[in-house]
């Protein structure tokens, strides 16, 4: 119950701010675009139907993909370094708040805060959509909102986990970046290197299992795995462009859609349950 | 039962030590004043009774309960004002209030808590953020006061107040000592203490140097009281008049400043000194008594080393 009163708090709190309005206007101009790029290449490839919205959502992805992880950062990182920098923090805790209650209330508010900006957002798309396009899948498109919300809660718990282990926003503001840059890039070089480094060359025949499981672990990769679960569609996971071209013997298990769930759920719960260790402990 | 019990409690960073060994216990329904310069110790103490921080080394009992494992109970029975604490910026005050209340399960009207601390309805209504100090400190003081708390801790309440808010804030300090709670709370301003406190502890350098009734501090002090004596012309044998005055029981000194007498004596002397000068053929134009603050006393513990001790005793 005490999570939730914190949750309720903080989300008004952080709702309200205009870093936030502008991060969703973004958002929502990215999706439009994404819904006008759909139609133009539905219009290419003359296909209708519930066909557009799974182009839609694949156009979509890529910019939710990398936008929903800078949200849920930038609303994350300074939840709790943020209160404990300015003092905020005495006035929270001096109320009969345990310190779980905050973090997970944190977590929870901060969540409800980019659920409202991706629902924002994907509404946007969806009228793009309507306009552009003239027909929806809707049961598809709201797998696809609700997997992205599941997405968004998975880098708050990241950005919340290290706000909670730090007392400076600086430093939890470097660790946010870092996550970024460590997921969207740094983990395709390393992929890349350590193929040439075992296999000796970045273009085997066949690539191998580990290979296909180091491409599956990332939030990023599970995020597409759990589309393409939910979508029945294989083009969404890092493992199935390579299985429709018979680069690939068989997909290892960490590397089914469906596994992508268990790889969000981690990514979820080792962050937090990281930060709630070191918050328990801090000396405030 | 004592509703604060500290024992031995020792708090090191790395190699600094924020608190010494402090030992201090606070009896229910008391009114306790916690004194000390900056960087004494007395925000350490307060966050270790509230479980912001742990002991390194003793043990620290509040309602007889223990701070650490039974933290959040102490807390629901406490009502906080931390030092110089950060409201939202993007909630309204009345918002914090609101949240304070529902947090600890109160049933408390905020409209009637928001009045007692003299924070206008115009100003609960707008967002902390643009509060000055005193009013931050005024909301801070009415979440302080929800759900009629058995312990109220204080850390610095006057800081940023004006005279006004000040006095309302000692006026609610007796109230809710009235009602049953107890107070304990910091300031380096010994006014404010003085003026409501049962009891004052004085600390410095993280050890509790002293500790006692205000009466009692008064007492301790060599020269109670400071008589001004300004007479009409200085006495033809002025040698013979301050031996008269030096010689009168409980007159401790004598110090002539032109036509005035300064005699540092206790209180019962004062008649005696005005008659004995007198009888030497001059008229008292005028006397005044300065009692000695407590100020003196606070700043003769409080600056320079065991100098300043030494003073007092």
């Amino acid at each position: 119950m005490s999570a939730i009163t914190v949750a309720k708090k903080d989300f008004r709190d952080a709702v309200r701010s205009r870093l936030l309005l502008g991060l969703t206007a973004l958002f929502a101009l990215f999706t439009v675009g994404g819904a006008a790029l759909a139609s133009w290449a539905s219009g290419l490839f003359s296909e209708g139907g519930g066909e557009s919205t799974i182009g839609l959502i694949f156009a979509l992805q890529t910019p939710a993909g990398f936008l929903v992880p800078v949200i849920a950062l930038i609303v994350g990182y300074g939840a709790i370094a943020g209160e404990r920098e300015t003092g905020s923090l005495k006035f929270l805790l001096g109320l009969p708040h345990r310190r779980r209650d905050v973090v997970l209330g944190k977590v929870l508010g901060r969540t409800g805060v980019v659920a409202v900006s991706i629902l924002i957002g994907f509404a946007v798309g969806l009228i793009g959509l309507v306009a552009f396009v003239g027909e929806v899948s809707p049961v598809d498109y709201l797998a696809f909102t609700l997997v992205t919300v599941a997405f968004g809660f998975v880098y708050v718990c990241l950005g919340v986990g290290i706000s909670a282990m730090t007392r400076s926003t600086t430093k939890a503001a470097v660790g946010a970046i870092a996550l970024v840059v460590l997921f969207k890039a740094l983990w395709g070089i390393l992929s890349q290197v350590l193929l040439y480094a075992i296999e000796g060359t970045f273009l085997p025949e066949t690539f191998p299992g580990w290979y296909l499981v180091f491409n599956s672990i990332t939030p990023d990769a599970a995020y597409g795995s759990a589309i393409g679960f939910v979508l029945r569609e294989s083009q969404f996971t890092s493992a199935g462009a390579y299985e429709s071209q018979g680069l690939i013997e068989s997909v290892p298990l960490v590397a089914e859609p469906w596994f992508g769930f268990v790889i969000l759920a981690v990514w979820a719960l080792l962050p937090l349950a990281l930060g709630l260790w070191g918050f328990g402990r801090a000396d405030l | 039962m004592p509703s604060i019990d500290i024992s031995n409690v020792t708090k090191r960073y790395g190699t600094e030590t924020a608190l010494d060994g402090l030992s201090l216990s606070v009896e229910r329904g008391e009114i306790y004043g916690f004194l000390g310069p900056n960087g004494a110790g007395k925000s350490t103490t307060i966050n270790l009774l509230l479980d912001f921080i742990r002991p390194t080394t003793g043990e620290v009992r509040v309602f007889d309960l223990d701070a650490q494992a039974d933290s959040l109970e102490i807390r629901q029975r406490t009502g906080i004002l931390p030092e110089g604490a950060e409201l939202y910026e993007r909630l309204t005050g009345r918002q914090h209030v609101e949240f304070a209340i529902e947090s600890k399960g109160a049933d408390d009207d905020p409209d009637e808590l928001i009045e007692r601390v003299g924070l206008s309805p115009d100003a609960a209504a707008k967002k902390a953020g643009g509060y000055s100090k005193g009013m931050a400190q005024r909301l801070t003081f009415a979440t302080a006061l929800v759900g009629e708390p058995d312990l109220l801790i204080l850390d610095e309440p006057s800081t940023g107040l004006d005279p006004n808010g000040a006095r309302r804030m000692r006026e609610i300090i007796r109230e809710e000592n009235e009602r049953g709670a107890t107070v304990f709370f910091s300031s380096h301003v010994l006014g404010q203490v003085e003026a409501v406190c049962d009891r004052v502890g004085i600390l410095r350098d993280g050890d509790l140097i002293t500790e006692d009734t205000v009466e009692g501090l008064r007492d301790s002090m060599p020269d109670q009281t400071r008589l001004r004596v300004t007479l009409d012309r200085i006495p033809d044998d002025s040698d013979a008049a301050l031996a008269a005055v030096e010689a009168i029981d409980g007159v401790s000194s004598v110090t002539p400043e032109g036509r005035s007498l300064v005699v540092a004596c206790e209180d019962r002397a004062k008649t005696e000194v005005l008659h004995v000068v007198e009888e030497y053929g001059v008229t008292v134009e005028d006397f005044e008594t300065d009692e000695s603050s407590l100020e003196d006393l606070f700043v003769a513990y409080t600056t320079g080393a065991d100098g300043g001790r030494e003073v007092v005793r």
